[in-house]
């Protein structure tokens, strides 16, 4: 390429890196809502990977369940032996929800931060460059969903609806390493009913584990334990699951710790999701909301 | 209808990326973590700017740059800026180099190379990622590389055809 450093190409060329660097920063800032091209549009591919996606889940299932069969055997045996405690759980859970209804009325409070009517929706989608793990979904705000919703799988949460669209919604995970991904979450300590909170904010994608900081330094953390989310934010509900305790190192300055987890949701095969609808919103942040309004009536 | 075949067909691999990133998770090859990143619908668009017309190369390119900044990666500007610029590339290598099937498809994966070590680049800058270089180049870039150097060597003859049949037609 001899005549590559031309001044008319330079010109083009430094042109469209200043270009570059302010639609970067356009879109890095933090936005409610996407423009409505980009919103159409994403419904529009949505549209077209819903017929892609069908065929191709349907063969990938096929063989998925040529090599579930090869299993069965040991499955089985697993399942038996665990059938018989699920009796046992289920007339317990039946008496503690019975339980928990007549507390409740007696305290007169309805609703709850677990509270929440789940959305099913499959994956039709994954941001195929990686380097923020993105999902698209084939329900948007037509079925009720908004942004900074949880979403989560059977096994616990995977992430939150980055933006929603009409009929699709993208969904950012638990491990994409934005700055602005963070989930307020709870380690539960079982047997002395403690809780402390911190905060999950990043991941390691070596070890395949998601890191929780801002844990007091004086807090008793131990390897095993169980974390979920802690329903402070406002957004999420209470109670969700997100992973285990496998390490915990004091942070960068001492002054606080630092917790490595395993999260419980298989963070790469994902194919059907819930988005959580929370029926009631955190009753602190109500209450300040409230006499905000009084505040300005008067 | 034979119009629409082309528009049709990188639409349908820019979706199909999206599917293969769904089905095909990171996996576990020789004891450390590969990924598979598909560029498919680049080696196309580079396969169209080489064997059809530049015009119509770069216009793709700038087409499908922006649809994937605002479908996938919702942060406009980077693919916006490498895809034609990539293909710009190897637009520009292919004019001096002996136009045959091996040398195309050497010059093609060089231009997926550059686009990997482009995006690594940025998103490193913008802190999206913070993996080391050498995890980059052994986690991602060399099994992206074999993964779209099979792509590239399935295509190659179809789309060379194609595509010269295409402009061909156009010009008549």
């Amino acid at each position: 390429m001899p005549q590559f450093f031309l001044n008319k190409r330079l010109i083009i060329l430094l042109v469209s890196i200043i270009i570059l660097v302010s639609l970067i920063g356009f879109s890095l800032r933090e936005r409610d809502s996407v423009t409505w091209p980009e919103q159409f549009l994403k419904d529009m591919t949505g549209w077209v990977q819903n017929i892609v996606a069908g065929p191709t889940q349907y063969i990938a299932g096929f063989f998925e369940n040529v090599q579930d069969l090869q299993n069965t055997y040991e499955e089985n045996k697993e399942l038996k032996s665990r059938l018989d405690k699920l009796a046992f759980l289920e007339a317990e859970v039946q008496l503690l929800e019975k339980d928990n209804a007549e507390l409740r009325e007696i305290l007169e409070k309805e609703d709850s931060l677990t509270d929440y009517e789940p959305i099913q929706a499959t994956v039709i989608g994954r941001n195929p460059l990686r380097w923020e793990e993105k999902l698209t979904i084939n329900k948007g705000t037509r079925d009720g969903i908004e942004a900074n919703m949880a979403v989560i799988t059977a096994n616990g949460l995977i992430g939150k609806v980055k933006s929603a669209q009409t009929f699709t919604s993208t969904i950012q995970l638990v491990s994409s390493k934005d700055p602005t991904n963070r989930i307020s979450a709870v380690v539960q300590d079982g047997e002395k009913k403690e809780e402390t909170f911190g905060l999950i904010e990043g991941y390691d994608e070596k070890t395949k584990r998601l890191l929780m900081t801002k844990i007091p330094y004086d807090a008793k953390v131990e390897k095993g334990q169980m974390v979920v989310t802690s329903g402070y934010g406002g957004v999420f509900p209470k109670g969700l699951p997100i992973g285990k305790v496998v390490e915990v190192t004091p942070a960068e300055y001492g002054l606080t710790q630092t917790a490595y987890i395993e999260p419980n949701a298989d963070l790469y095969d994902i194919q059907h999701v819930m988005v959580t609808k929370l029926n009631s919103i955190n009753p602190e942040i109500q209450e300040e909301l409230e006499e905000l309004n009084e505040e300005e009536e008067s | 209808m034979r119009k629409y075949l082309l528009p049709l067909l990188f639409i349908f691999l820019f979706v199909i990326e999206s599917t293969f990133a769904l089905m095909v998770a990171p996996t576990e090859m020789f004891a450390n973590e590969r990924w598979l990143i598909p560029h498919f619908l680049l080696g196309a668009i580079m396969l169209l700017v080489i064997f059809g017309s530049r015009k119509l190369g770069l216009l793709y390119a700038f087409i499908f740059g922006l649809l994937f900044d605002i479908v996938y990666t919702e942060i406009i500007g980077i693919n916006l800026f490498l895809f034609p610029v990539v293909t710009y590339i190897v637009y520009q290598l292919m004019k001096i180099l002996q136009n045959n099937l091996i040398v195309t498809t050497i010059i093609t994966l060089f231009g997926v190379a550059l686009m990997e070590l482009g995006s690594y680049g940025v998103n490193y800058i913008i802190s999206i990622t913070t993996m080391g270089f050498s995890d980059f180049i052994f986690m991602r870039f060399i099994p992206t590389l074999i993964l779209n150097l099979i792509f590239i060597v399935i295509v190659i003859f179809p789309l060379k055809k194609y595509f010269e049949r295409y402009v061909e037609r156009l010009s008549l």
